[in-house]
């Protein structure tokens, strides 16, 4: 959907993972708030940011690969020639 | 509130040396030159601003102002990232701050010898962004690879995540052009030629002019090694029991003998304990998981792909878990983000607070290991106890010799400091316990730093216990070659190179 | 400047308390890191390598404030060396990798807004600033030609015969720099969305966005622009605003939404997104060829400060004939071409060094053509692009050519 709409902007309520983590969007984790509510207080962070830094954050990390190197070995793809080697030995 | 010493007189030198748009005497720009990232007492911010900054462009202009620093006994301060740990780059005299940034120049990219001769305020991430399209990269790689500078990594002699397989800052640095503390601006390399990897004319004194904090002069320009952009990488995270489980298997791992192996880290379970606070990582992983090895290849492809093989082979053997690609690339490809991170900090009772990030960096050999890490556990829980603004990071340990990665470790604590409640009790106490924690390292046959260097208050006393006779020989060298001590006075007590009964 | 000054004890007491008190945990936030991450992705410290310039001493003075050692008149000057551009923000890791996790993240482009505002209220001016400013709001529009008159009159003037209504559900909102200089920007987007069926109108009176005077420290100022607009939009009906200009799409989507709070019930549509939406359902098609070697810059405020970066490219690589040379958006990260947020009132030189540095990076692709999707970057571009051989378009522009489209 293209279109920015400020309602569409809310999170989502959170749900609990650990004692000190919950989670709004899907495979976001974050901070349970209330340990933000002393000395921090948690700022106004509407859906779209949320979701920019987390992308962003893992195209940063595709970027770092690329800087130090042409390709990335794969292990479980490794793992399983490994394990084919260890079934013919057998 | 701290108030210019210099002349009127003396800053239009400076002016007339550097030009008047890279003279700075403002508040902001000397205030702001007083800090690196390391624990600062912000409570007593004004005793360590300069008098004036200057952003030279030439080794000419730096000789000058060192010159006419000698003439008026003023100290100088070099700077270059100013992300240096052990406040190398903080005055403790106030003085000139000479910052080489401005002097961030590709000179020469010599593709035949395989050589890149760069200015001193050039930064490892840009210089690699260069050299990508020429197929060749830069790989001094310092968490702080995308912050620090090349002088600053000669003025540190810096270690390198990456250095198992590429070696370190002196690895990797042939040769380079330095202005002495009296004004002199001289080469010192392996050899003569300023492109020999190797050489045994005379004294060796590219190691002396590195790691020596600004205290012998400060570097115009440097060649530096050329190395070939890596086919492949790999980057393995396996998760185990228990400490000692991790601990062999690192052992193991950095044993292995493969040429392309960069690095192995062992996490230890306060480690983990920090990372489960909000690294998604770290967050699902189950409460069996104590502790975290990671290793990293790199190399060409069909070398990373056998010695892969061979590392997971032994890290099935080593009984880990092997933690997945997401994680192993994901992690590893983070590496230099994941350290400072102020909101990692929590009081006693649990609440976010921002907190500074004090890295320990000594170099304990690994037998040691074990040993070390619950000593230096105690001494931060102590601080704890007494101070609910000090908070326990966890530890790491880096394989730390270049090309032959198995003898010792880059071990580091990492304590969390919430630097808004700092008082004089509170600064005392931290510096005790950096004390302390140096004297663990020591008394394990280790050295108090591996790479960011031991002049930090506290740490500093220790010096010349670990260091012996070297210690005279230090001193006898700073006297002979900064007469009037105004290169970065006051720090590694090379003040008592000037006591009377000084060598 | 080798200027002497020492650390005075602080400019007016209260305003600065007040600003201090807001901003502390914030500072204190980066001041604790302190690793300077962000250094050498900013386009002005790229040039400048001054460390007063960056992100650490924009929030370090804030704790130096609050001891008492710096005052709003020591640092208003540093303050101007930005450009809002966000890579500093982005790139900090208490932002990237932490930010979201702890919903409070490095936010570094509303600090430096909020010192230009304290400076303001402190009577500390920036001489081009303020007179840039007077001249808006004489004029309801930003003074963008240098001396020609500006004024209401002939804000809509690019449209002249493109038979554009006023009013109506969607409006089309015009840019300043579009509507008086680079018109040729406007007449484009107009003729796309006119042939693939849209229907839009104009505003009554469009004024100034606000977002230049807030981007300033003119916050009382940009305020009252943004309610003149928002009552024409109201007035004339609108429920969907197209905006065509990255800056106007910030203001849109937080000045706004921070001055009207859940009142703020428009859709903002940004016409790129919108026109790559277009060729996806082909309501537009393509088929003139272009023939251009081209790469994308990047425009700042959508790469770095929205993460919109694939629907320029999508929309680059629709178009037949061109060959489209691609620098990937966190490369771009570093990239800017310093004309944001009044650098180019007050500092022409960085502005012309930085497009410099920005249209060398472009000519190394040799490519005859760097495209741009934000029209504030394209006059600075432009005349670096002049003695370097290589031409500056708007993507709307390439896209109304590609269609067949007369401007
Ligand atoms: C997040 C983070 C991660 C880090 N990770 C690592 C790591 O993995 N490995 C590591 O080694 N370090 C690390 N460090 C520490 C720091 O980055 C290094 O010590 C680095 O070498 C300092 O470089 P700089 O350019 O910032 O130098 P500065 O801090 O400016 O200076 C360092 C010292 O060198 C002197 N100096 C500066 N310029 C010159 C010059 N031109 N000539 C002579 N002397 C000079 C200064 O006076 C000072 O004593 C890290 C720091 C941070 C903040
Ligand atoms: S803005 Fe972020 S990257 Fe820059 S110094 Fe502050 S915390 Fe570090």
């Amino acid at each position: 959907m293209i279109g920015f709409r400020l309602a569409a902007q809310r999170p989502p309520d959170p749900e609990r993972i650990t004692d000190t983590v919950v989670m709004r969007f899907e495979h976001i984790y974050e901070v349970d708030p209330n340990l933000m509510t002393e000395h921090t207080p948690q700022q106004s962070f509407p859906a779209w940011d949320t979701l920019r830094i987390v992308d962003s954050r893992w195209e940063h990390l595709a970027w770092m690969h690329d800087h130090f190197a042409d390709s990335v070995v794969s292990g479980e793809e490794l793992l399983r020639e490994i394990e084919g080697e260890e079934g013919e030995e057998a | 509130m701290p108030t210019v010493t210099l002349s009127d007189a003396l800053l239009d030198e400076l002016v007339q040396i550097c030009g008047e748009e890279h003279v700075f005497a403002g508040a902001a720009a000397r205030f702001n030159r007083a800090r690196v990232p390391s624990p600062f007492p912000v409570h007593r911010w004004d005793e360590f601003v300069p008098d004036a900054v200057v952003l030279p462009t030439s080794a000419e202009q730096i000789s000058e102002v060192v010159k006419l620093a000698n003439r008026e006994r003023v100290p100088v301060v070099p700077r270059a990232g100013g992300t240096g740990l052990t406040d190398g780059a903080v005055p403790l005299r106030h003085g000139i701050m000479v910052d080489v940034k401005l002097m961030n120049r590709i000179l020469e990219l010599d593709l035949e010898d395989r050589t890149v001769t760069v200015q001193p305020g050039i930064n490892m991430l840009k210089l690699s962004e260069e050299l990508k399209p020429h197929g060749f990269i830069y790989p001094d790689n310092p968490a702080s690879y995308p912050c620090s500078l090349v002088g600053g990594r000669i003025g540190t002699s810096g270690w390198s995540l990456i250095g198992g397989r590429y070696g370190h800052t002196r690895d990797l640095v042939i040769s380079f052009e330095l202005v002495l503390p009296t004004g002199e601006i001289v080469r010192v390399g392996d050899g003569g030629g300023p492109k020999v990897r190797k050489s045994s004319s005379g004294y060796q004194l590219k190691h002396l002019f590195m790691g020596h904090q600004g205290t012998l002069g400060i570097v115009t320009e440097a060649t530096l090694e050329l190395v070939k952009r890596p086919e492949a990488e790999f980057s393995a995270f396996y998760a185990y029991p228990s400490y000692l489980d991790a601990w062999r298997a690192t052992g193991d791992f950095a044993r292995s003998g493969a040429a392309t192996l960069a690095g192995v880290v062992l996490f230890d379970e306060w480690k983990l304990a920090y990372l489960r606070r909000d690294d998604e990582a770290y967050i699902p992983q189950p409460e069996s998981v104590k502790a975290v090895v990671a290793l990293a290849l790199y190399g060409n492809d069909d070398e990373v792909r056998a010695s892969a093989k061979r590392m997971l082979r032994l890290g099935k053997a080593s009984g880990g878990t092997y933690l997945g690609d997401e994680i192993s690339q994901g992690d590893w490809a983070s590496r230099h983000d994941r350290y400072a991170t102020p909101l990692h900090g929590r009081t006693r009772d649990g609440q976010v607070v921002p907190m500074s990030w004090h890295c320990e960096d000594a170099s304990i050999l690994y037998s040691q290991l074990p040993a070390v890490r619950e000593k230096w556990h105690a001494i931060a829980a102590g601080l704890r106890e007494r101070f609910d603004m000090f908070d326990d990071w966890g530890m790491f340990a880096y394989t730390n010799g270049a090309f032959k990665p198995w003898g010792d470790y880059l071990t580091e604590i990492d304590i969390g400091i919430w630097e808004m409640q700092w008082d004089d009790e509170s600064w005392a106490a931290w510096v005790d316990a950096k004390r302390e924690i140096a004297r663990v390292a020591l008394e394990h046959g280790g050295s108090i730093s591996a790479c960011h260097g031991s002049c930090r208050e506290g740490e500093v006393d220790l010096v010349p216990e670990e260091l012996g006779g070297g210690f005279e020989v230090m001193k006898a060298v700073k006297r002979a070659l900064d007469p009037n001590n105004v290169m970065n006075p006051g720090k590694y007590l090379l003040d008592r190179a000037y006591e009377e009964d000084a060598p | 400047m080798a200027t002497r000054e020492v650390g005075s004890e602080g400019g007016d007491g209260a305003l600065t308390e007040q600003f201090v008190a807001e901003w502390r945990n914030a500072a204190y936030n980066c001041y604790s890191s302190g690793h300077k991450f962000c250094r050498e992705v900013c386009p002005v410290m790229q040039v400048t390598r001054d460390e007063a310039h960056t992100p650490t001493a924009f929030h370090a003075n804030v704790v130096a404030m609050e001891q008492g050692h710096l005052s709003i008149e020591d640092v208003a000057r540093d303050y101007v060396h930005c450009t809002q551009c966000g890579a500093c923000e982005l790139r900090c890791p208490n932002t990237l990798f932490t930010g979201d996790f702890y919903r409070f993240r490095t936010r570094t482009v509303d600090l430096v807004k909020a010192v230009r505002a304290l400076a303001v209220e402190s009577g500390v001016h920036q001489p081009g600033w303020q007179r840039w400013n007077e001249l808006t709001d004489e004029r309801k529009n930003e003074p963008v030609l240098n001396g020609t008159p500006v004024s209401q009159e002939h804000v809509a003037d690019w449209a002249d015969g493109l038979g554009l209504p006023v009013g109506g559900e969607t409006v089309l909102f015009c840019d300043c720099e579009a509507a008086f200089y680079r018109t040729s920007l406007p007449r484009a987007v107009a003729r796309i969305l006119q042939a693939a069926g849209v229907e839009f109108g104009l505003m009554r009176e469009q004024w100034c966005c606000g977002g230049p005077a807030a981007e300033m420290g003119y916050v009382d100022q940009a305020r009252r622009f943004a309610e003149h607009n928002v009552a024409d939009w109201r007035a004339v009906g609108a429920k969907r605003i197209l905006v065509l200009d990255p800056h106007d799409y910030i203001s849109f989507t937080e000045d706004y939404p921070r001055f009207f709070g859940d009142d703020y019930d428009f859709e903002i549509v940004l016409v790129v997104e919108l026109v790559a939406e277009l060729l996806r359902e082909g309501k537009l098609t393509l088929s003139a060829p272009v023939d251009r070697v081209a790469t994308y810059h990047d425009a700042c405020r959508l790469n770095k400060r929205k993460g919109i970066y694939e629907a320029p490219r999508e929309i680059l690589r629709a178009i037949p004939g061109l060959t489209f040379k691609d620098v990937d958006h966190v490369t771009q990260w570093s990239y800017c071409s310093g004309a944001g947020a009044g650098l180019s009132i007050e500092r022409p030189d960085l502005t012309a060094e930085i497009s410099r540095r920005r249209v060398e990076r472009a000519k190394r692709l040799e490519v005859d053509t760097l495209v741009s999707a934000c029209v504030w970057s394209e006059r600075p571009l432009s005349e670096q692009g002049e003695s370097q051989d290589v031409e500056v378009v708007d993507l709307m522009e390439l896209v109304a050519q590609a269609a067949g489209l007369e401007l």
